[in-house]
């Protein structure tokens, strides 16, 4: 009986404190990008999904339904430093651009270059990817091909400006990443290019 | 164009192609480890290894911090993600080969925090980009969120 008129009490005063006492253990936070923009996640649980799209906003992780509510500025600091101060330097791409009909880059671009360098050089542990791309014209394996032999030009470049490190890769994305969306067989010099990044 | 010009050029083109083949082969890195603090390690074909910068990732590898530790890494598309303390995360996917149309990542986090920026995948195909917990899947929209798997 005591207890019974607790629990009533405490259904019309407490809610918050209720609501509190049964807060989620596990639980996604979406942030804001380093861009301040914000993306979207979509959380699915045994029988229900929540979409959140707002920045600060929590959905519950062991709830079969997430449910979604606010986190402060300062819990997010209590339970995440660690993880956020382990964040690692954003990648720094530098995307490099060629001379039509060739695989000589242009000057601007040739002049990157050291760039490329120093930031390899400011990095503890630096790697490094040199992806070639190409437009949508012709064939999807003559452009697979043709990105890695752009690719293979910027290593070469690269090296003989004097970058020294391991970890370097050269691959081609071919048509398969553009840069700027096209419909198959569409030149697009902004599509051909090299992007360097240094992480 | 010589002769000795023209097979220059093919053994420069059969090189490329053996690198073409290399860049695909499982064993290649995926990632690497890049900040570390305690103890953290990384269980890669059951060999328990110090995670220091510059450490090579695999798919399938496995994080884990103590009490102290934490760890933070970068993938081969610029996913960027760390972990904190009391933390174990497990690499269950990584397919990062746009020119193939092949693009999956898909993480476990077993328990503790992380923090999780997505790359180049989650924008060519976001829906091929999944952060799951025990109890829970995030599907990923090109952002950048905080996940604690407490137990």
């Amino acid at each position: 009986m005591r207890s019974a008129s607790f629990l009533r009490i405490a259904r019309l005063v407490l809610p918050a404190v209720v609501l509190s006492a049964c807060a989620p253990k596990s639980w996604v936070v979406l942030m804001p990008n380093e861009d301040g923009s914000t993306g979207r996640i979509i959380v699915t649980g045994e029988t229900g999904q929540a979409e959140v799209a707002e920045a600060g906003v929590a959905a519950s992780l062991d709830s079969p339904t997430p449910e979604t509510f606010k986190v402060t500025p300062y819990r997010i600091e209590q339970t995440f430093g660690g993880a956020l101060e382990a964040e690692p330097m954003a990648p720094a791409v530098f995307t490099l651009y060629f001379e039509v009909g060739g695989a000589r880059l242009t000057a601007e671009s040739e002049a990157l270059l050291p760039a490329v360098l120093a930031e390899a050089a400011s990095r503890d542990a630096a790697d490094i990817s040199i992806v070639g791309h190409t437009d949508t014209t012709g064939d999807p394996a003559d452009n697979q091909a043709l990105g890695l032999l752009r690719a293979s030009f910027v290593r070469d470049a690269l090296l003989a400006a004097g970058l020294r490190l391991d970890r370097i890769s050269t691959e081609s994305h071919g048509e398969g990443n553009l840069l700027v969306a096209t419909p198959d067989d569409t030149p697009e010099a902004y599509n051909r290019r090299v992007e360097v990044v240094v992480r | 164009m010589t002769l000795l010009n023209r097979i220059a050029c093919l053994l420069w083109i059969c090189a490329a192609g053996l690198m073409a083949t290399n860049a695909s082969a499982q064993d290649d890195p995926i990632g690497y480890v890049k900040t570390h603090a305690g103890a953290a390690f990384v269980v890669s074909a059951g060999q328990s290894l110090e995670a220091v910068p510059g450490l090579a990732l695999r798919q399938g590898d496995v994080l884990r911090t103590g009490d102290d530790g934490r760890l933070g890494l970068t993938l081969l598309d610029n996913t960027v993600m760390s972990i904190g303390p009391n933390a174990e995360m497990v690499i269950d996917e990584y397919l990062f080969e746009p020119g193939k149309e092949q693009l999956g990542l898909g993480v476990s986090l077993l328990r503790g925090t992380m923090q999780f920026i997505s790359g180049v995948i989650a924008k060519l195909r976001p829906e091929a980009v999944k952060v799951k917990t025990s109890t829970g899947t995030i599907g990923v929209r090109g952002t950048r969120f905080l996940v604690n798997a407490g137990n």
